[in-house]
């Protein structure tokens, strides 16, 4: 347990140790401003039926956005940067077991993606102060909707884990992840566009954007947080072996 | 310490290491020598848990590499070839991080970082950042971080590769100064470094052990037996002949430096040939400039072994 908790604090400073950790906030931030600027234009335009959060999360292309680009350049250097290096042969040759270095890296890239998210939270504030209606803010929604958020994420993330893993370079890790990750991503439209009942079936199951509509809602709906934690934990299981093939691959 | 036997390690069909075996006992200081691409690195990765065999088995301390990989981890330091580290670390940071990884205890983790430090001359550096080091303080933190947890045995692959001549130096005798403590196994293709650090030599060619021997009899045995150089004025041929008659010369060979006959001759056995030279000379009257001995050094045994395309063989020429 010790040496995880070693392990993940110098994942987690790692990341604020080089410059990429500012230059995704500074770029996620600004998106994710773009999102609340666009919200703001639309109560401002009066009394409106808007939720809140589906305006800001669910239906924004901005956060999509944000969340295709920033899972795979805050992923990219996991593991393809210690390869590069040489250092993950230093790591892997000190006595800690391979699975606790991949959840290491794991949880401390999923540290940083819930830092991220902590200053948006204040955009809730800001509207509950600044709103003359009572509530604009429904608090059980916005619960819903990070802890979507969250999950989202942390599938997404073991997804740029893996990919990482498979590479040496950062390069090709962020395009691959970034790749698979929006045909997963696009997938999720196929709902609104197959004529096939068994493929809107399916594709209701995997669509990030329905379930992302659903939490902002308020709906936690169980068959989403069992298809993301599942997608992670099988994610997690593929990179600790990739990591070990190392021993054997030719 | 270190029992290896039958180790085989293969990369698409071709095998790098070939049934190799070889045994080193606790506090000794081993040389493992061979020439690039010959399985160094992949016999000291597979001794340190980061890659598996193909066949054979090899224990580190009584435990095996592939079931008790941990155990055999926690007993082993090793430095990398071009010591890996964390550039956007500072020292004093990466040798904690380092230490609390490989289980020292919180409470002698000060104490064991503050005296690696000392030990590789790190004790100013402390607070530095690690990539404005230069590659001699690299290597020293690398050295650090293999001793951090005080390990019973130490894979040292290169450990001078790319220092300038005085630190080479100062490594040197920071490994000589280790030897006392620990075992040491020390990869390098710098012979000198190796001959004066260590008190035994496995050579290794295309995979396979071709000698395993301390320097000195590695040098007698394979360099044959004593070789003497002497310049002697007199008639070449007469000279020639003369000298290949004399007792246990197996071979001479002459070249002309002015009025100097430059001869090399080669006794085949341990005998100092250099009285009987030199009664020859003086029974034909013959003049002498010098008379020395020319042993070969480790490079020629090293040499000969690793050049030409067949495996010596063992202990012969």
């Amino acid at each position: 347990m010790r040496t995880l908790l070693t392990l993940w604090r110098r994942e987690v400073s790692a990341y604020f140790l080089s410059p990429i950790a500012y230059v995704v906030m500074v770029f996620f931030l600004i998106l994710m401003g773009l999102s609340f600027w666009m919200l703001v234009t639309i109560l401002a335009q009066g009394p409106s039926s808007a939720g809140v959060m589906r305006v800001l999360f669910g239906e924004s292309l901005f956060f999509w956005l944000a969340i295709l680009l920033v899972v795979p350049v805050s992923t990219m250097r996991l593991f393809a940067e210690e390869k590069k290096a040489g250092t993950i042969e230093s790591l892997m040759t000190a006595p800690v077991e391979d699975a606790k270095v991949v959840l290491a890296k794991y949880f401390g890239a999923l540290a940083f993606f819930i830092i991220l998210w902590i200053p948006t939270t204040l955009y809730a504030g800001v509207l509950a102060y600044f709103s003359p209606h009572t509530a604009p803010v429904d608090w059980g929604s916005m619960t819903a909707t990070y802890l979507g958020v969250g999950c989202i994420g942390a599938c997404y993330l073991s997804i740029g884990l893996f990919t990482s893993a498979i590479t040496r370079s950062q390069a090709v890790a962020a395009m691959i992840s970034f790749s698979v990750l929006c045909g997963l991503f696009f997938a999720g439209f196929i709902p609104y566009y197959a004529r096939i009942p068994w493929m809107q079936e399916v594709g209701r199951y995997i669509s990030s954007v329905m379930h992302m509509m659903e939490f902002s809602r308020g709906v936690v709906d169980t068959r989403p947080l069992v298809f993301y934690l599942t997608l992670t934990l099988l994610m997690l299981f593929a990179t600790v072996k990739v990591v070990e093939s190392r021993k054997w691959r030719s | 310490m270190i029992s290896v036997s039958h180790l085989t390690k293969r990369y698409r069909g071709t095998a790098v290491v070939d049934d190799v075996s070889f045994e080193v006992e606790r506090g000794e200081v081993v040389g493992f020598l061979g020439p690039n691409g010959a399985g160094k690195t992949t016999t000291m990765r597979i001794l340190a848990g980061y890659l598996a065999a193909t066949g054979g088995q090899v224990r580190v301390a009584g435990y095996d590499v592939v079931t008790q990989s941990l155990e055999v981890r926690r007993r082993i330091g090793y430095l990398p070839e071009t010591a890996p580290l964390y550039l956007e670390m500072r020292v004093d940071e990466y040798l904690r991080y380092r230490a609390r990884i490989k289980r020292v205890p919180s409470r002698r983790l000060r104490q064991a970082v503050a005296g690696v430090k000392e030990q590789c001359g790190l004790h100013q550096m402390g607070r530095e950042l690690i990539g404005r080091l230069s590659r001699g303080y690299r290597q020293r933190v690398g050295l650090a971080d293999a001793l951090v947890h005080d390990p019973d045995l130490l894979i040292l692959d290169e450990p001078t590769l790319g220092l300038d001549p005085n630190q080479n130096r100062q490594v040197r005798e920071l490994i000589r100064e280790l030897a006392n403590h620990h075992t040491i196994l020390l990869c390098s293709h710098i012979l000198p470094e190796v001959e004066m650090t260590c008190k035994r030599v496995l050579i290794i060619k295309q995979g396979r052990i071709v000698a395993s021997d301390t320097p000195e009899r590695l040098k007698e045995t394979l360099g044959g037996g004593n070789r003497v150089r002497a310049h002697i004025k007199g008639p070449a041929d007469d000279v020639e002949r003369k000298l290949n008659a004399l007792p246990h010369v197996q071979s001479v060979s002459m070249k002309r430096d002015e009025t100097w006959n430059v001869c090399l001759i080669e006794s085949l056995r341990e005998v100092d040939l250099r009285p009987n030279v030199f009664e020859l000379v003086v029974r034909n009257g013959w003049a002498l400039r010098e008379l020395t001995l020319a042993n070969r050094s480790l490079e020629d045994v090293y040499l000969g072994l690793t050049l030409g395309d067949g495996v010596s063989g063992r202990g012969g020429r």
